[in-house]
């Protein structure tokens, strides 16, 4: 779960961490109340999860001659890919003398948390990394022991900082740390952290993506964050949002196809996918149901992937361990019964219960495969209008 | 012999009692597998399918001596339970739970190769020596005796593997599963260096997935030389960049992890690259002749 900027700098101002001055907008009422309490110039920043925001141009700056509101309010109906802007955080514009970067992220090969700095901040990371991999720094975590005092200033010192500015950068480090720690986070990334005429170090941009599986252990800070009302995404976010309200974890749209997959399993399901490219058969809509899979999200899954106009075939495969071909196979014939078939549906079902399963569908006249490659022949042919 | 899970082997069942976990058990015994303990917090004392239940894994290893567990505990309480399992002395903790926190993942992890033991997993469907034991919850039918060792990341693509190979008159060692990532206790190079050793092993079936890091491991592994055959399979060729596909650790992120770069690296580690089951069937079938 990504936060928004502003969220994210709420929990960086709790950790110690500087922020610039600055509020969030919901409106342009809003914008114009805000604007008139931080000292021009401003930055407008539109709240969006996207990434690419500013050259996608969702910064925004607002000089002291500007229409604060003829800005603001371009910016609120500028859509960031397929995204409205949730807010606009209004900022005042900070003088800056040098952009640093510091994060901390997993590092799975190594299966430990790390820390990253680097003398090089406001692009992304992983780009300087391949340019300038010298200006990189990186501190991987012991599991049992955490990330200590000396670890953190050793990085500051690798950056080239030296005496206040170490000391400044070392403890945005550690806050960083803490944060990832104590939130269950997968990123956490104070991009740019910037160095000020004043000398104060400040985090212009912050990123936090907390780890979805950890969120039910994050509720205090859920709570304490201010959220956002719910936007109305349009096109493929939406229907991925709905569907994942349904219980659907994986939903994936491609663009110019006209088949719809829907798998029990995500290896199996990528296989599909390949096999399906391979015959030349072109993919609209996928569909990956995940383990444990009861007969009612069988049957939303094909409601789901089946409300997508211009498919010519659902292709269902199942092969199941966890998953019981009975229940499948319940799903199915539920849904098929509540809405006779406008298109070939192709049914692979093996595993667990297969036989059961399989009685299931022939008693509703629902033709079965048990090989995966007849399955996929017969789905991609009937594509081609037989 | 088999890897990892074979006749001798005296397996613990964490959350035996639950609906999946009793349902899954059965299953195991009817198999072949060797179950000689359960537990669940607070039912200590009950007996399920004549199998003692006990509350703490301590007190199932001083009544049973299982080596091996499989936990179906869910995700935000796996943790717990294998660090328990691991604290008292068993060599392998099989761990199913997909909702498992990324640092509970990475702390299991570490425990578990702190003290010389391995977790399978998590988000794994476990290991099968087929007709001698399984410590998973494979559809077992379509696996069959045999001399092909397969890991696989993903579940139901080692069943499909080994459905065609079991139709094509070849058979399975054993077959493991390492699970779903990001975060892995157990690879594709630890199978390989089991597999290696292993007399029932003729050849060793890869199966891989696009993200992450763990078949480039393996090709290192493999640059080394291997003296088995090596036949892999990566998919997700169809894959659009960015998109999770199913599994927590499958998706291509800047541009790496992509199904053809892993298929090139494993393809210049000297493994043979097959694009279905039944390519992998076939080119089995000629390696062994």
């Amino acid at each position: 779960m990504r936060l928004y900027e502003f969220q994210a700098k709420r929990i960086f101002q709790e950790y110690g961490i500087k922020i610039p001055n600055g509020r969030v907008a919901k409106s342009i009422n809003e914008i114009a109340q805000v604007s008139n309490l931080i000292k021009r110039p401003l930055v407008l920043k539109a709240q969006v999860l996207a990434g690419g925001r500013g050259l996608a141009g969702g910064v925004i700056f607002v000089q002291q001659s500007d229409d604060v509101l003829k800005l603001g309010s371009q910016l609120m109906d500028r859509a960031i890919g397929t995204e409205k802007p949730a807010a606009v955080l209004v900022e005042e514009k900070l003088s800056v003398i040098k952009e640093l970067y510091a994060g901390v992220t997993w590092d799975y090969q190594h299966n430990c948390a790390v820390l990253i700095g680097s003398s090089r901040g406001g692009v992304d990371i992983e780009t300087v990394a391949q340019e300038h991999p010298e200006d990189v720094v990186k501190q991987i975590v012991d599991p049992f022991v955490g990330f200590s005092g000396y670890q953190a200033r050793t990085m500051a010192a690798m950056i080239g900082l030296q005496s206040d500015q170490l000391m400044q950068y070392a403890n945005a480090l550690r806050s960083l740390w803490r944060i990832f720690q104590q939130h269950d986070a997968e990123l956490v990334e104070a991009n740019p952290l910037s160095i000020l005429q004043s000398t104060d170090m400040v985090a212009l941009d912050a990123k936090v993506v907390l780890d979805d599986k950890s969120l039910f252990r994050q509720s205090a800070l859920l709570a304490r964050i201010e959220q956002l009302p719910q936007q109305s995404s349009v096109g493929f976010e939406y229907r991925r949002s709905r569907a994942k309200e349904l219980g659907i974890p994986t939903y994936i749209e491609m663009p110019d196809g006209n088949m719809a997959i829907i798998a029990d399993g995500a290896g199996s399901g990528m296989l599909t996918l390949d096999l399906v490219m391979d015959l030349g058969g072109k993919t609209r809509v996928y569909c990956e149901m995940g383990g444990e899979i009861t007969p009612d999200l069988m049957e939303k899954t094909m409601m789901v992937s089946l409300s997508l106009e211009g498919l010519r075939v659902l292709l269902i495969n199942l092969i199941g361990g966890l998953n019981r071909m009975d229940e499948m196979a319940i799903g199915i014939t539920n849904y098929l019964s509540k809405n006779p078939p406008k298109i070939p549906i192709v049914v692979r079902i093996s595993g667990t219960k297969q036989e059961e399963g399989r009685k299931i569908l022939a008693a509703s006249r629902v033709e079965f495969f048990d090989d995966l490659n007849q399955a996929v022949e017969k789905a991609v042919k009937s594509t081609r209008g037989n | 012999m088999a890897i990892l899970v074979d006749r001798g082997t005296r397996a613990l069942v964490q959350g035996i009692t639950g609906k999946i976990g009793s349902f899954q058990t059965k299953l195991m015994i009817e198999y072949g597998t060797n179950v000689v303990a359960g537990v669940t917090p607070g039912k200590g004392g009950q007996t399920i399918y004549g199998i003692p239940v006990f509350d703490s894994v301590r007190q199932a290893v001083k009544g049973t001596k299982p080596d091996v567990s499989i936990c179906f505990v869910p995700g935000p309480y796996a943790c717990d339970a294998a660090m328990e399992a691991i604290d008292a002395g068993l060599r392998l903790e099989v761990v199913l739970a997909e909702a498992v926190p990324l640092s509970d993942a990475v702390e299991m992890v570490a425990f578990a190769s702190d003290r010389k033991a391995f977790i399978l997993g998590p988000d794994t469907a476990g290991i099968i020596s087929p007709g001698r034991a399984k410590l998973g919850v494979h559809p077992h039918r379509l696996f069959s005796e045999g001399r092909i060792g397969i890991v696989s990341r993903s579940g139901a693509l080692s069943y499909e593997t080994a459905k065609v190979l079991t139709e094509n008159g070849l058979g399975e060692s054993t077959v493991v599963g390492v699970g779903g990532g990001p975060v892995w206790g157990f690879t594709h190079s630890d199978a390989l260096k089991m597999f290696r050793d292993d007399r029932d092993t003729d050849a060793v079936v890869l199966l891989g997935e696009i993200g992450g890091h763990i078949e480039e491991e393996a090709a290192e592994y493999l640059n080394s030389g291997f003296p088995k055959p090596v036949i892999a399979l990566v998919v997700g060729r169809a894959a659009p960049p960015g998109q999770r596909m199913g599994h927590a650790g499958a998706i291509i992120q800047q541009g790496k992890g992509s199904a053809q770069d892993k298929i090139a690296t494993l393809k210049r580690a000297g493994a043979i690259i097959a694009h279905s089951p039944r390519e992998i069937s076939s080119i089995v079938r000629k390696e062994l002749k």
